[in-house]
């Protein structure tokens, strides 16, 4: 009915008209649509890089790290190291042996953060940590060594060392410093590899694995009295099938072993996300939320100039309402007004979301994903301003008295 | 049933000692197909009388029927739709929409009727022809001639069939060929059956109307009916009398249109605003007293 009385013709005969003013009006809803748009595709790919690295990891992969994520009773060791996420206590040395010993489990690897000083000469390293793991680690995870060899069942044991490629520039200022030593623990430790870079490491959780430093785990755990925390530990099932009841039994084993309450969580595959994950999400709220504060603002650039353009056309409103336009009918044409400046900003905004999306692609590593649900929200959201925001000067417009406005030259 | 019936109508001006009175107390009755000229000096309230008469303002006091209706305190909207159906408005500065073609501003109170789009562009195309414009139907108003700009604002005027017509000096801009072009429309309107009330300054278009009504300070002094061809008795008075204007009379606002009057001298400024005034008094008096 709105249609057929040509407001939309005149809406948008009034925004064609003065083209450059109302790309100016939109220009605030175009930067907020493609900002928002271009944050949470960002978020959603970098979520779906993970996804995909795990998918890669394979779907037989299972992690097992502390369930509960708790702010009380940690000591002051894993406060330190696990700054941010609490656990409600780490893996114990039984739990390692428990989690190898599982039958279906055809290879596995634990994280375990082992605190002191690495020197080496005078250089003290402390950009990094020193982990205990076992050989499994490289296949585990599906990282190459650089050079040398990782840990295997005949060094296993021995004070030997395997660096992340920043460890070894920082260490030793060459990054092949294969046969160099440096002390911990009082020990002296021979590099015996160096990985290559790890691209992402989406499971590691704290520990950025370029800066680590891997160490046999038995060493670990006897230098430091088996109190190093293993926060984290890898697992493969030996056939895909069997992954979850292999994941189950390392469950209920671990539970079984805790007196029923290990406060362990067994994941595989995607499960693996759920930390990333939330955080991932939050991270995308929060930025994604200070971009619609610029869609907001640019809902009221649109108000501010429909409330100029009401009193530079008052005498227009008079004439129309001379001849007979009704109070409904000249509020709903600034209303579609309104309404088209916003949608267009939000058609131009989303054009130009896909114009970044590409040149990201291009030039970055990023992979921003954009989902057809996103846009739909965001016109919808767009067209939900142009009403709002729309409506306080269409309001005034059309409360015009005729004859004061048709005297308003 | 008279079509127009105004009944002391007022209309008041601002607040407080800032108060003008634009009409005072007008009563007039115009009949179906009258062809009225409304004449007198710049702010005796003539346009204010059209715009009451054309329910564009709403008078302060007073009773107004249209066709029999009361229509003094319409809402806004009712207003609207009668402005749209039965009255079309010509003004001096046809206040046409500049972005829209003379075609679309013709089509323009069709649309707030609601008639679909195709039917509409039809139906102001014949009538941009009716007033011998058909050519300029694409122009925009601002490359349209005075006399054709009117034309155009005639057609829109007419558009929707409306029985009255108002008029606000529609010649007032325009040089005296296209003046009677004009006036010849609104001449073959009212020969048609409608009612046309206009506003002139030129004694001579009084030839056109079957009416003249003559004001000064918001009231109506003389009221005359003439015969369509011929320029009303008073105003032929201006016309054909040099007259002999002193400055003393411009500053007081005495037109030679006043001075040419035949019997009744205008009433003076100073009593309406009495009359009004002391009205007022007697309204507070009686309510002082009804409170003691």
């Amino acid at each position: 009915m709105i249609f057929s009385q040509g407001h939309l013709k005149a809406g948008l005969n009034s925004v064609r008209s003065a083209k450059l003013r109302s790309f100016w009006t939109m220009l605030g809803v175009i930067i907020g649509v493609a900002a928002v748009i271009t944050v949470i595709g960002i978020g959603d790919g970098v979520k779906k890089q993970i996804a995909g690295q795990i998918h890669s990891l394979g779907n037989n992969f299972i992690t097992i790290r502390p369930q509960s994520l708790q702010t009380g009773s940690i000591t002051a060791n894993q406060a330190g190291l696990l700054s941010g996420l609490s656990l409600s206590g780490p893996l114990t040395v039984n739990d390692i042996s428990t989690v190898t010993t599982t039958r279906g489990v055809s290879q596995s690897a634990p994280l375990t953060l082992t605190s002191g000083t690495v020197r080496s000469g005078q250089v003290v390293y402390r950009d990094g940590d020193v982990i205990g793991t076992t050989p499994d680690l490289p296949s585990l995870i599906n990282q190459s060594l650089a050079t040398g060899t990782f840990l295997n069942s005949q060094n296993y044991g021995d004070h030997v060392a395997v660096l992340g490629q920043n460890a070894a520039i920082s260490l030793f200022s060459n990054p092949q410093p294969l046969g160099h030593s440096f002390t911990f623990h009082g020990q002296t430790f021979v590099v015996i590899g160096i990985f290559n870079q790890f691209n992402t490491t989406p499971l590691s959780g704290q520990v950025d694995f370029n800066n680590a430093i891997f160490i046999p785990n038995n060493v670990a755990e006897s230098l430091t009295n088996n109190t190093a925390p293993t926060y984290e530990m890898f697992a493969r099932a030996a056939t895909v099938s069997q992954t979850k009841a292999v994941a189950s039994r390392i469950k209920k084993r671990l539970d079984a072993e805790h007196g029923g309450q290990s406060g362990l969580a067994v994941l595989v595959g995607n499960q693996n996300l759920a930390v990333n994950d939330s955080i991932l999400s939050l991270l995308t709220k929060l930025v994604a939320g200070v971009a619609a504060i610029s869609l907001l603002v640019g809902g009221i650039g649109i108000m501010n100039v429909m409330l100029v353009s009401v009193a530079e056309r008052t005498h227009e409103i008079g004439i129309r309402k001379a001849v007979g336009a009704t109070d409904m009918q000249i509020l709903s044409q600034f209303m579609i007004e309104a309404t088209v400046l916003s949608l267009s900003g939000g058609v131009i905004g989303v054009i130009l979301a896909y114009i970044i999306d590409l040149v990201l692609h291009a030039t970055t590593d990023l992979q921003p994903n954009i989902s057809w649900q996103v846009v739909a929200e965001i016109t919808l959201i767009t067209l939900f301003i142009g009403i709002v925001f729309g409506s306080v000067p269409a309001l005034k417009a059309a409360r015009r008295n005729p004859i004061d406005a048709l005297r308003t030259e | 049933m008279a079509l127009i019936e105004l009944q002391d109508v007022s209309k008041l001006y601002g607040f407080g000692d800032a108060t003008t009175l634009a009409l005072d107390e007008v009563t007039i009755t115009i009949e179906k197909g009258e062809f009225v000229a409304v004449m007198g000096p710049s702010g005796c309230g003539k346009s204010t009388l059209l715009n009451m008469i054309g329910l564009l303002d709403r008078p302060s006091h007073g009773q107004y029927h249209l066709e029999g209706k009361p229509v003094a305190r319409l809402t806004p909207n009712v207003a609207a739709k009668i402005r749209r159906d039965k009255i079309g408005f010509i003004f001096q500065s046809y206040n046409l929409l500049p972005r829209l073609t003379a075609l679309e501003n013709v089509a323009l109170p069709l649309g707030y009727k609601g008639v679909p789009l195709s039917k509409r562009l039809k139906t102001a195309s014949q009538m941009l022809e009716r007033v011998g414009v058909q050519n300029r139907e694409y122009y925009l108003p601002g490359q349209l001639s005075g006399g054709q700009a009117q034309c155009v604002t005639i057609a829109r005027a007419l558009v929707n069939n409306p029985r009255l017509i108002i008029a606000d000096e529609p010649t007032g801009n325009l040089d005296s060929s296209s003046s009677r072009l004009v006036m010849e429309l609104l001449s073959d309107i009212h020969k048609m059956g409608n009612t046309v009330i206009f506003v002139t300054h030129n004694p001579e278009l009084t030839r056109f109307a079957t009416r003249v009504i003559y004001m000064h300070d918001g009231s109506i002094i003389h009221d005359e009916r003439t015969v369509v061809g011929q320029v009303a008795s008073t105003a032929r008075k201006v016309l054909y009398t040099v007259p002999a204007t002193s400055e003393e009379d411009d500053l007081a606002g005495v037109s030679v249109l006043m001075k040419a009057l035949p019997d009744k001298p205008p009433s003076p400024p100073k009593k309406t605003v009495r009359k009004s005034t002391s009205r007022r008094r007697q309204v507070a008096r009686r309510g002082r007293r009804t409170r003691t």
